[in-house]
């Protein structure tokens, strides 16, 4: 048995003229959760859609669970689970005759069926609400139900797209403590997220990706010391001037400066030795008032190599 | 993947969107009830265009005005009842006859002496084709009244020979035009609503995620949508059958003629909803596409007696040869020039050309654009 989970090499997909990935490799291992973050358009859908089969790469190949998406499909789809964003679930049938319905689909045996059934709907706490229809559901109840539908029959590699899309804290850290425990188990989780908090506490790995190419790969840990290991936020009178600024940004182990009304935020490499030169590079020209220094967030991360336009 | 999961998911899935058809009331009322509001809706049209309900005042009660009131009824362009004359300008008055026709005092006296008889018809010509019914209706009844009251006098005849066996009335005619029409509808309908319906709730991911064969799939789709369809078309059926009294008389070109029409008319309903994906823009859609084409292919009469243009549009339209088809399975006559064979191979290759273009344009567009 592999150990990689998903594979995919120098993958390319175009539609028409507009190349929506752009020959990316990437693996994800076995066991781990890996977040596939990325602005709207990047190319995570279109990645997604090509690791479960949905669309065809141009050029390139993926391969799940050691086996070629183009060779056995099918037998792929028999070790995936998938909760889409928009869960996918039959709003007008109980959440029992959903399950049901995806237990023929996925030749789930019948003999121990019910069981299972009862025993994954306790652990979301939707037991009681077995014979619901859906539609009468929260958010948070269907993100869950549509969870339990992609573990009915047991997938190796779960693919979650936005766990915490629509759902309140309650719901998000149950949904999260689920992700983890099936980790946990060994089953290999990829999800894709727009909310960097929980790429932060799930993932093992995170890959961004954007305008089709894979921009960053490794840990979040690794991913925010990349960006520098602390971030000064210090408040001036009068504001800092753009003397400053290039004053700062002349420094060894200054890694960005940047002003804005009256603070200037600027990312260091290199700890207190740094910060202390730049606290007086800072005071040398105008009056420090406050200060704060912490850990870079994934969202500044994100936001440097991605850039800050809105994207559609 | 095995027979057995196989027959699995064809029965989990035609099982679910039965379920689904029969738990959202808006899209069953659609699926079912707009076929047979058609029905109804076609024989109002029929009988109440068919027949202008007239008053007749009765001025001279001998035998031959009797047999004058006889011919107008005989004539079955009339609905006739008999009025004194202040009751009959009160009905025209108030609507509800078409016509007051007044048999004069003096008429067997007058027709005995062989003098002239003039009828007095008072028309309420608001709407023209009631009008002209009874423009064409009344000289009509005079002349076949006066044939059979006094034979010797009428020296011209007509000598009618029959191209079919029998008669058929308008209305039995029409009422086979309503059962392609309901299955049609509910077909098409049904198709549309199903496809949007995976589309709109996000669920064709589900489906084309699942280690099944897509052919699987779509035999439990057609199976849930055909059975929906059957029911719709069993009620527009039973209304014609034991309402109206139309008969088949050949139940099993009925049962095969109406088995490709749900199948091709399911296709195109999967088609319309797989392009369109919301059920709100599928229902409207799918009856704007087909029902112009029912109306210029012959379901008032035979196609090719509708002139040069709408003549030839009928002689592409598909449902040109469904309507010839069903004619035949209800009434064992041919109502156009081609024959029944003609009509089953243009149904039959209808079907295969709307399955293929749905199943080639679902491979094209799927799940993801």
């Amino acid at each position: 048995m592999t150990d990689t989970a998903i594979e995919l090499m120098e993958v390319t997909k175009r539609f028409g003229s507009l190349t929506a990935i752009d020959s990316l490799s990437l693996r994800v291992e076995r066991g781990e959760i890996f977040g596939l973050l990325g602005p709207n358009g990047s190319g995570k859908t279109t990645t997604i859609n090509m690791i479960s089969g949905l669309s065809r790469p141009t050029s390139g190949r993926v391969s799940v669970l050691g086996v070629d998406m183009l060779a056995d499909p099918l037998s792929i789809r028999r070790s995936l689970g998938t909760v889409p964003q928009e869960n996918a679930l039959y709003e007008e049938l109980t959440a029992e005759a959903n399950l049901r319905f995806h237990a023929a689909l996925f030749d789930v045996p019948r003999k121990g069926l019910e069981k299972r059934i009862t025993s994954l709907l306790e652990l979301a706490q939707l037991q009681e609400r077995r014979k619901s229809r859906v539609s009468t559901f929260s958010g948070g109840m269907k993100r869950r139900l549509a969870l339990v539908r992609a573990l009915l029959h047991e997938p190796e590699l779960l693919y979650f797209d936005e766990p915490a899309l629509g759902v309140d804290v309650q719901s998000r850290r149950a949904l999260w403590d689920r992700i983890l425990e099936l980790k946990a188990r060994g089953t290999t989780v990829l999800i894709t997220t727009n909310y960097l908090e929980e790429a932060n506490v799930l993932c093992d790995r995170l890959g961004i990706i954007d305008r089709g190419r894979l921009v960053a790969l490794d840990s979040p840990s690794n991913l925010r010391r990349s960006f520098g290991d602390t971030v000064l936020e210090m408040r001036t009178r009068p504001a800092p001037t753009e003397d400053i600024v290039r004053k700062v940004r002349a420094l060894p182990g200054v890694v960005s400066a940047a002003a804005s009304n009256e603070s200037l935020k600027v990312t260091v490499e290199g700890g207190a030795a740094v910060t202390g030169k730049v606290v007086t590079a800072v005071v040398e020209s105008t009056s420090l008032e406050e200060i704060q220094s912490r850990e870079p967030s994934l969202d500044e991360v994100f936001l440097s190599l991605t850039g800050k336009e809105l994207r559609e | 993947m095995s027979l057995r999961h196989n027959l699995r998911v064809v029965r989990a899935v035609a099982a679910a969107d039965i379920r689904l058809t029969l738990r959202e009331p808006l899209f069953a009322i659609a699926g079912v009830v707009i076929p047979i509001n058609f029905l109804l809706l076609f024989l109002l049209f029929a009988i109440s265009g068919g027949q202008a309900p007239i008053a007749v005042v009765m001025d001279d009660r001998g035998p031959l005005a009797e047999q004058f009131v006889q011919a107008m009824n005989n004539s079955q362009s009339f609905i006739i009842h008999t009025a004194s004359s202040a009751d009959a300008e009160r009905e025209i008055r108030a609507g509800t006859v078409v016509a007051i026709v007044t048999v004069p005092q003096d008429f067997d006296a007058a027709l005995s002496a062989g003098t002239r008889v003039d009828i007095p018809v008072e028309v309420n010509n608001l709407n023209v084709d009631f009008t002209n019914d009874i423009r064409r209706a009344v000289p009509l009844s005079i002349t076949s009244f006066y044939a059979d009251a006094f034979p010797d006098q009428v020296v011209v005849h007509a000598l009618e020979s029959d191209a079919q066996a029998h008669d058929t009335g308008y209305i039995p005619y029409l009422a086979v035009s309503i059962v392609v029409a309901g299955l049609m509808l509910a077909a098409l309908l049904q198709g549309s609503v199903n496809a949007a319906r995976d589309y709109e709730l996000g669920t064709v991911k589900e489906l084309a995620l699942a280690p099944v064969s897509r052919l699987a799939i779509g035999l439990g789709k057609i199976l849930g949508a055909a059975a929906v369809t059957a029911t719709s078309a069993l009620l527009v059926l039973g209304v014609v059958i034991l309402l109206i009294g139309v008969h088949p008389l050949h139940p099993l070109e009925v049962l095969g003629f109406g088995l490709l029409m749900i199948v091709a008319f399911l296709a195109l309903g999967v088609l319309v909803g797989t392009l369109v994906r919301r059920r709100q823009q599928a229902i409207p859609l799918s009856i704007a596409c087909v029902l112009p084409l029912f109306f210029l292919s012959g379901p008032f009469g035979p196609a090719n007696w509708l002139g040069e243009v709408p003549g030839a549009i009928a002689a592409v339209s598909p449902l040109t040869y469904a309507i010839a088809a069903f004619q035949h399975a209800f009434h064992g006559y041919q109502t156009a020039t081609q024959d029944l064979a003609v009509d089953t191979m243009v149904l039959a290759g209808f079907t295969l050309v709307t399955v293929t273009l749905t199943a080639l344009v679902f491979g094209r567009r799927g799940v993801a654009r």
